[in-house]
């Protein structure tokens, strides 16, 4: 059965089941895509998929329950056993349910038709032909790809909050593998919006260029030195720290942000929004994961810790008003706090005028085992890296199998001059990561 | 889950379109985890995870198709999908299905899915206390207690249809630790292919003891010095150097596409010869282990290098055709809704005869990463790094002061050539591998080894 269905079938279990505080939220979508490699569509898929969390009070406790069997007969058995996951529930979380009548904030969201398969399939195997024809180092191991769907959430509470919001989307990506005959590199590039819209000439010419300007890369030496981050490095490491501004992360310890509001944390000319109508947002849905409207604010302004992100719960505990960061990383996730779009305020300088302040330093495009070389508790950071040299003030010469090592608090601190030119590093759907290219000072190179 | 006549049908309309080969892949998975904070149950997470994925073949195309309607019209339906989309053919091949019994080797003694949650919190309680009560400098503790209960049939034009249980435990506790305003983190995570009889042999105080200890030691340690030096990596999750550096380029799924830094190296040497690297699925208990793969092959045990020499791949039904070569029963996938691909299953390098302290005494200024943390890879270049959660520098042949903040970066191909010390004592780590197919649970192993130079990135 749909959601529309399997809600009416939990209001009855839990009436008939004495629940009559609880919330169920739904996520799910409709995905088809297609990929070619060597002038054939080798993987073309469909998926359809969506899954409902319940949360419900029972015994004075808070507790979860969630799955994707949406049957008359599922309803009940998630009704009980999210009451029995409460009574095993220790936190003092209280039950906080957002009452219905929420007045959200209007914006204008991409509305196209969603394109037929044999059109994805058309894109991709035009792209595959395309790299092909770009140039001659592009190897026959290059793939391609065209993906298209519709995303729902939706809310539905005891108080009367009855909200969904659906979203289109569609994306084009290249992959060139490249060699020089002694050397295979790779790249890819991406690109999202309205399937009519999307630039294949923009994907292929800039996924090509990037992987070729990889080959013959040497490695920097090991040294203290000025770095720029590219928009998608800089992007990368925020999404990797961004639970430091969780009030959820600081409430339980977790966090070096914790009692710093209202204090220096950043550089001046560093200035953190979170916005969940960001322009590229694939997923710019109006409420958080509890149902409370979302918007626009400052997170860091001109280098002040502004505030922390919260949910109801945490904005309890702290008593304070919520921002309306209540968030799921999953549908069956446990209600936390994370941002919508967040993104450092672009500045006035051209990424060319970053390269000339930098002087002699590296220029970094690429950051890698993020989950595993940067520890969003101490800060500490440790990252595989990629990119170029800066000499001159120019770039030069691609440098790669080196890492960049600091702390992301004085990382904040040590940005001296932010770029003009904000780009969409990490697309997850709701929660997304932007940021303009970055001169940073204080940083260690670990090469040769 | 799906009676036999019902998969005969949905698989005839799978191949309705002329396709060469069909599969179903219905599961229901029943994820659960309590987390704790501060000893105190803070989460309960309760997740059925319930649906179906077809995949059709011919030549080397494919189509998959996932529904979470698992009634024999939602079947249909998807069958129905996943047939015009391959195109306007006409069936050629006849359904005749044989159920398979393969056996378990991986028994299970007491199920998880069974057993209260209070029982679940009181192991996670104790683990967390042993934390927290272990020195004044632990300032906070979190731990999950992790139960997996996956049931996954496989139907397929093969003649397959057959069925698997895949039940897994886990206990995880991380642990933050100040000294002088300095934190750091230390973590601990055992987890088996077993129910909760895994407790029988692994005691949560001492899993929790360890995540402290660790903690502690980084919070009192200086930043690793940056540069080029041997390294000596542990046992246990310090196979993961393996995992990345070597194990993702020699799947198929990179291999048969060409993008993989050992395509076409079958029969040469590609590692130095003290290096025999292993993918076993069929280990008891172990986390990474499996009866079945996710296309009904039986789990293998395969030498993919064997003192140096590339012997095998680890290969899936769809990329082995590309390749010309048969399942490894390495084709996985998180859940129906991924694209199943060759994936690693428990993949280590196997005990050699070196001496843990000679490895030592070798070094006469190094790093002894005596943990490893989680890392990634491109295969296509090899590139790689890993991070290094526990590490001392080594001076004269002797293991000095802790350091902390280390990573370890380089390229596969070369890397795995200079793994010239392997010691006597494997050990395996538990990881979940994140790749195309999903996460997917995964053992890394080795004894303790040495790498002659590898770039250490510190401070």
């Amino acid at each position: 059965m749909n959601f529309e269905d399997f809600k009416k079938a939990v209001i009855a279990a839990a009436e008939k089941l004495g629940v009559t505080e609880y919330e169920l939220y739904y996520s799910g979508g409709e995905d088809v895509s297609a990929s070619a490699f060597r002038g054939e569509i080798n993987q073309f898929g469909s998926a359809v998929d969506g899954g409902v969390c319940l949360r419900c009070v029972h015994a004075g406790k808070l507790g979860y329950a969630s799955t994707e069997n949406l049957s008359a007969g599922e309803a009940e058995s998630l009704v009980r056993r999210a009451m029995s996951n409460a009574e095993t529930m220790e936190s003092d979380e209280a039950a906080v349910f957002v009452p219905g009548g929420q007045t959200y904030e209007a914006h204008e969201t991409a509305d196209f038709a969603l394109p037929e398969p044999s059109e994805l399939v058309k894109t991709a195997l035009e792209i595959q032909e395309m790299l092909r024809r770009e140039d001659g180092a592009v190897t026959e191991n290059s793939r391609s790809a065209a993906a298209a769907g519709t995303s729902t959430v939706a809310i539905f509470n005891s108080r009367g909050l009855d909200v969904s919001f659906t979203a289109k989307n569609a994306m084009i990506m290249a992959m060139p593998i490249v060699t020089d005959g002694t050397e295979m590199v790779n790249a890819y590039e991406v690109d999202r919006g309205d399937f009519s819209k999307l630039d294949r000439e923009k994907v292929v010419k800039k996924s090509v260029e990037n992987a070729k300007a990889k080959l013959g890369g040497g490695v920097p030496k090991t040294g203290a030195v000025p770095i720029v981050f590219s928009p998608d490095a800089m992007g990368a490491i925020l999404a990797t720290f961004a639970s430091s501004f969780s009030s959820e992360m600081a409430q339980k310890g977790l966090s070096a942000l914790a009692g710093k509001e209202g204090e220096v944390v950043a550089a001046p000319c560093v200035t953190l929004c979170d916005d969940p109508f960001y322009k590229d947002s694939p997923m710019p849905v109006p409420f958080d994961a509890e149902g409370s409207p979302a918007h626009k604010k400052n997170i860091i302004e001109n280098g002040k810790l502004l505030t922390l992100l919260y949910n109801l719960q945490t904005a309890a505990k702290a008593g304070r008003e919520t921002t309306g960061n209540a968030a799921k990383s999953g549908y069956a996730s446990k209600i936390g706090v994370q941002p919508f779009t967040m993104y450092i305020v672009p500045g006035e300088f051209s990424e060319e005028e970053l390269l000339r302040k930098a002087g002699e330093g590296v220029y970094i495009n690429m950051v890698g085992g993020l989950h595993a070389g940067a520890n969003p508790i101490s800060g500490d950071f440790s990252l595989q890296s990629g990119g170029f040299l800066i000499e001159g003030g120019r770039k030069t010469a691609p440098v790669k199998s080196f890492t960049v090592a600091g702390n992301f608090f004085g990382l904040l601190k040590g940005i001296t001059a932010v770029g003009a030119n904000i780009e969409l590093a990490e697309a997850r759907g709701i929660t997304n990561y932007a940021s303009p290219s970055v001169l940073v000072e204080g940083l260690t190179v670990a090469g040769k | 889950m799906i009676p036999v006549e019902v998969c005969r049908r949905v698989l005839a309309k799978a191949v309705s379109t002329g396709a060469d080969y069909a599969e179903i892949f219905a599961e229901n998975t029943l994820n659960h985890s309590i987390e704790m904070v501060g000893g105190k149950v803070d989460a309960i997470n309760d997740n059925v995870i319930a649906g179906a994925g077809i995949r059709v073949y011919k030549g080397l195309r494919s189509v998959s198709a996932t529904t979470v309607d698992t009634t024999e019209a939602g079947l249909l339906r998807c069958a129905a999908a996943a047939a015009s989309a391959l195109g306007e053919g006409k069936a050629e091949i006849e359904i005749v299905l044989n159920e398979r019994l393969f056996g378990d080797i991986h028994p299970v003694r007491v199920v998880p899915s069974g057993v209260e949650n209070r029982t679940k919190a009181d192991i996670l309680r104790s683990a967390c206390c042993a934390a927290m009560e272990y020195s004044d400098k632990v300032r906070q503790v979190t731990g999950t207690f992790l139960d997996v209960d996956h049931n996954i049939l496989i139907a397929s034009t093969d003649g397959i249809y057959a069925q698997d249980r895949q039940i897994r435990t886990r206990l995880m506790v991380n642990a933050v630790a100040e000294i002088n305003g300095e934190t750091q983190t230390g973590a601990c995570r055992p987890g088996r292919r077993m129910g909760l009889e895994m407790f029988d042999f692994i005691d949560p105080v001492k899993v929790g003891v360890h995540a402290a200890r660790q903690a502690v030691t980084m919070a009192g340690a200086g930043y690793c010095p940056a540069g080029v030096m041997p390294v000596a990596i542990e046992n246990g999750f310090g196979g993961v150097i393996f995992h990345e550096a070597c194990g993702h380029s020699l799947e198929a799924s990179s291999v048969a596409y060409g993008a993989s830094q050992f395509a076409g190296k079958l029969g040469q040497t590609i590692a130095n010869p003290k290096v025999t690297a292993i993918d076993d699925g069929t280990i008891p208990g172990a986390w990474g282990s499996i009866n079945i793969d996710d296309e009904g092959t039986p789990a293998q045990r395969k030498v993919l290098i064997e003192k140096g020499v590339l012997k095998t791949y680890m290969i899936d039904k769809f990329n082995g055709r590309r390749m010309g070569m048969a399942s490894t029963g390495s084709s996985r996938r998180q859940s129906y809704a991924f694209t199943p691909t060759s994936r690693m299953t428990n993949t280590y390098i196997a005990a050699g005869e070196d001496r843990n302290e000679d490895i030592i005494a070798s070094i006469e200024y190094g790093l002894y990463a005596k943990e490893m943390g989680g890392g990634s890879v491109n295969p296509v270049t090899g590139e790689f790094n890993f991070a290094v959660n526990e590490g001392y520098m080594i001076r004269n042949g002797r293991i000095c002061e802790p350091v902390r903040g280390a990573s370890l970066v380089g390229k596969g191909s070369d890397v795995i050539q200079k793994i010239d010390m392997v010691g006597t004592d494997m050990d395996m780590g538990q990881g979940m591998c994140g790749s195309s197919s999903g996460s997917i649970p995964t053992n890394v192993g080795q004894p303790l080894i040495r790498v002659s130079s590898i770039t250490v990135g510190g401070r």
